[in-house]
């Protein structure tokens, strides 16, 4: 399957919109887990937390292999960081925008001055 | 007197409070602030991006809307927000709802701007308020995702006790 990148991204976020799917890269964020160690605190049926866990694997937060007859899932966190990309440099620039401001104010008074001073 | 640089506090679980100082009278932050053709000045997008739309109407009841575009075909956030108060000059609050492509929310929040002045120098004040201490969290490790950085905190609590 082949996707430009902001789909992959909005794949990922709708991944992460759900706190049950939050829950399951929690606990995976602590190691591998099968799909029933992922379901019982989650208090939901073993194919609802397959569901969820099919959400994940479709947004590649989640990889999932096959032992005997364990389903082991695990995280995939490069999907995660470029996720967070754009919101982390949105809010990182905050002081960056500040000092556009500071010379655009600069520029305001410079043309009140000379507004006043033609009149 | 020279701007303070941003000073950023939380005060509260839920808040972020942004504190810059201007070397203006707040009449002219308060312009450069609202008005879209200034805004498109100093609302630097993320490297690569470029505002699509920038709209602002700061009265009661009026929206605050802008799209961003990323450089690839496709790419494309937007911010919606409503002015719930406007006191020219004064206070401005407005939501604001960060959405992605799809129109799917990614995260919102309310956010107050309160400017003061003295000799020509204006202090704003941004007060950001966020749904619960978690997407707060979040906002404050620039990062993180919702959920994530207070969950790997539980995470870790959690190994604590099991050792």
């Amino acid at each position: 399957m082949v996707l430009d990148r902001s789909s992959r991204l909005d794949l990922v976020f709708h991944a992460l919109a759900h706190p049950a799917r939050r829950a399951i890269i929690r606990q995976l964020s602590g190691g591998e887990r099968n799909l029933s160690e992922l379901a019982s605190p989650l208090k939901m049926t073993f194919p609802a937390a397959t569901k969820h866990v099919r959400v994940l694997e479709r947004a590649r937060l989640v990889r999932r292999r096959i032992a005997g007859r364990e389903h082991l899932c695990r995280l995939h966190a490069g999907p995660l960081k470029e996720a967070t990309l754009w919101t982390e440099q949105f809010r990182k620039n905050w002081e960056a925008r500040f000092e556009a401001l500071d010379a655009l104010l600069e520029e305001m008074k410079t043309e009140e001055r000379t507004r006043a001073r033609c009149r | 007197m020279n701007p303070q640089g941003l000073q950023v506090t939380t005060p509260t679980d839920t808040t972020i409070v942004l504190t810059r100082t201007f070397n203006a009278p707040r009449r002219l932050v308060w312009e450069a602030m609202t008005t879209p053709d200034k805004m498109r000045r100093w609302m630097l997008p993320p490297p690569g991006w470029t505002i699509a739309v920038c709209e602002c109407d700061a009265r009661v009841a009026g929206t605050l809307r802008l799209v961003w575009h990323g450089a690839e075909a496709g790419q494309s956030m937007a911010l919606h927000g409503v002015f719930t108060e406007a006191i020219t000059h004064e206070r401005m609050t407005h939501t604001e709802v960060m959405l992605l492509r799809t129109g799917e929310p990614i995260g919102s929040q309310v956010e107050t701007h309160e400017f003061s002045d003295k000799g020509g120098v204006t202090t704003m004040r941004i007060t950001q308020v966020y749904v619960s201490k978690e997407v707060r969290d979040c906002a404050v490790a620039s990062g993180a995702c919702p959920g994530m950085e207070e969950g790997f905190k539980q995470l870790d609590e959690l190994l604590a006790q099991s050792v």
